[in-house]
């Protein structure tokens, strides 16, 4: 049963997976050709051809980059090339939008920043056409900005890049300059979702461990490692909760059964530390790890691996709530 | 903490053992053979339930349940009935489901909440009703009462552990360390 319950959820994982890139990739392909089409509509200005090497004046350079970056060539009304470029900066940061709701929990998901990103853009595009060329007008908006404070915390850090992403995108296209802020788009999304799919940073942890403890240390010391930097593991909540859990794990002999138990954690948890052996007289040794699950993985599979390929010398493992 | 429902009195290693007879879930040659008996409307044994169950899912292929009925009249009227429809359940090969859902549900023990459960868990409920009617289940809830005394077992729940008796507290950490220290005595 628990098994039929992992492959399906396994199963289902990789759908979502190829379900997401097929429709980023639809929506990128759609972007581009409404992008180019409107292009197409608008008269071409003086910008295109450019020359083949940057002129060596600043000028020259900044019109040769927009030459070749530009998807809208100068030579249309202000206002039809402002609108323009805002929409190229709203096609183009919604799948930033689209991967940050999709690779966000319940607890972390923050809704006021899916909106902020998607309007963030629009924004700084429309500022940068008024702002154009203009030292004055630049130092005017840097002292309104100054003038107006803006504070607010983060949920999570990492949402702090997605308004970096956001700035980039809107940046790019108030200087023409689409095709970066669509290969900004683009990057920005694989990398987003991969670091997401695969979770590096949980295996980063681990490698970083293997290199940067003393020799000889053991893994079991990340856990205080990890109290004296401050930074707890991530609490248990809504659709990750059902991953991470404490497990006690009763053994017959350590110095036997926790090769085995580490072998299978190695495999099949993004993160495990050993946070207690414990020998309590009468009773049978007592290993107390707090692990998390891989997504592919699960919590119940888990434990039957553990119990299955411990086996003989792990006798039970008894899943607790990971604040216990 | 004392358990609740368990007699101070000292208990006798389990007479009979568990044999073909019992109601058994998990593998015959298990580490651990944990048998219960109980009540399905004692409240004790019902916070034990969830516990035992926690006790499976941790114990795996160590562990063998078994459940034998000490229905307690004299303070459960519903409780024989109860254990009639779980025997009359088991005859349909649904002993189990009629088990957890009893214990899931102990105050809806009445005879119209007892046919409910037996149709919800799936039962012919036409044959289950004759077979409540029937004194046949009652045979063998008595040969159960009849081992529980002999056993030395004086309220419910009452728990043997590859049987001999478990006085402990029934709390998660002291219950799954006593079943650890029977599994990790059977390998040594």
């Amino acid at each position: 049963m628990a098994r039929k319950t992992g492959d399906a959820a396994r199963e289902a994982a990789r759908e979502i997976g190829r379900v997401t890139v097929v429709r980023l990739t639809l929506y990128y392909l759609m972007a581009g050709v409404l992008l180019l089409c409107l292009s197409a509509l608008i008269p071409h200005g003086p910008i295109s051809p450019a020359p083949g090497q940057p002129p060596a004046d600043m000028q020259g350079a900044i019109s040769w980059f927009r030459g070749q970056v530009a998807v809208f060539p100068e030579g249309a009304p202000r206002w039809l090339d402002a609108l323009l470029q805002m929409i190229a900066a709203f096609l183009l940061v919604l799948p930033l939008a689209f991967v940050y709701v999709r690779t966000r929990t319940r607890v972390k998901f923050d809704h006021s920043l899916v909106q902020t990103v998607i309007v963030l853009p629009i924004v700084v595009t429309a500022i940068l056409v008024v702002v154009r060329d203009s030292l004055a007008l630049a130092f005017s908006l840097a002292g309104i900005v100054a003038a107006v404070r803006f504070r607010n915390n983060l949920k999570e850090s990492g949402d702090a890049v997605y308004i970096f992403g956001s700035i980039g995108i809107g940046f790019a296209s108030g200087i023409h300059a689409i095709s970066v802020a669509a290969v900004l788009s683009i990057v920005f999304v694989i990398v987003e979702l991969a670091l997401w799919k695969f979770d590096f940073s949980a295996e980063f942890e681990r490698t970083f461990a293997r290199l940067c403890l003393p020799s000889g240390a053991d893994l079991a010391d990340l856990p205080n490692l990890r109290e004296k930097s401050s930074t707890p593991m991530p609490a248990a909540d809504g659709a990750d909760g059902d991953r991470t859990a404490v497990l006690r794990i009763y053994v017959d002999k350590v110095e036997t059964a926790r090769p085995a138990i580490e072998a299978v954690l190695a495999r099949d948890a993004k993160r495990w530390t050993l946070e207690r052996i414990g020998d309590g007289g009468q009773d049978p040794p007592l290993l107390t790890y707090r692990v998390r699950a891989r997504k592919s993985v699960g919590l119940d599979e888990l434990r039957d691996r553990l119990l299955r390929e411990g086996a003989p010398h792990v006798v039970a493992a008894d899943q607790v709530p990971p604040d216990s | 903490m004392r358990a609740y429902g368990i007699s101070p009195e000292p208990m006798s290693p389990l007479t009979p053992p568990p044999s073909e007879r019992d109601h058994a879930l998990g593998p015959p040659d298990a580490r651990v053979t944990l048998v219960e008996y109980g009540d399905f409307e004692c409240p004790h044994c019902g916070a034990l339930h969830p516990l035992i169950q926690a006790a499976r899912q941790a114990f795996g292929g160590n562990l063998r349940l078994v459940f034998r009925h000490f229905p307690l009249r004299s303070s459960h009227p519903h409780a024989l009935a109860a254990a009639k429809a779980a025997e009359a359940a088991g005859e349909q090969g649904r002993f189990w489901e009629m088990h957890d859902r009893l214990f899931r549900r102990q105050a809806e023990l009445e005879d119209e909440d007892l046919r409910r459960h037996a149709r919800e868990v799936g039962l012919d409920l036409e044959r289950f009703e004759r077979e409540l009617r029937s004194r046949a289940h009652e045979v063998r809830i008595r040969e159960d009462l009849a081992s529980a005394a002999q056993s030395g077992a004086h309220g419910t729940p009452s728990l043997f552990i590859n049987g001999e008796p478990y006085q402990g507290s029934l709390e998660r950490r002291e219950l799954f360390a006593a079943l650890a220290r029977a599994a990790v005595a059977m390998t040594s």
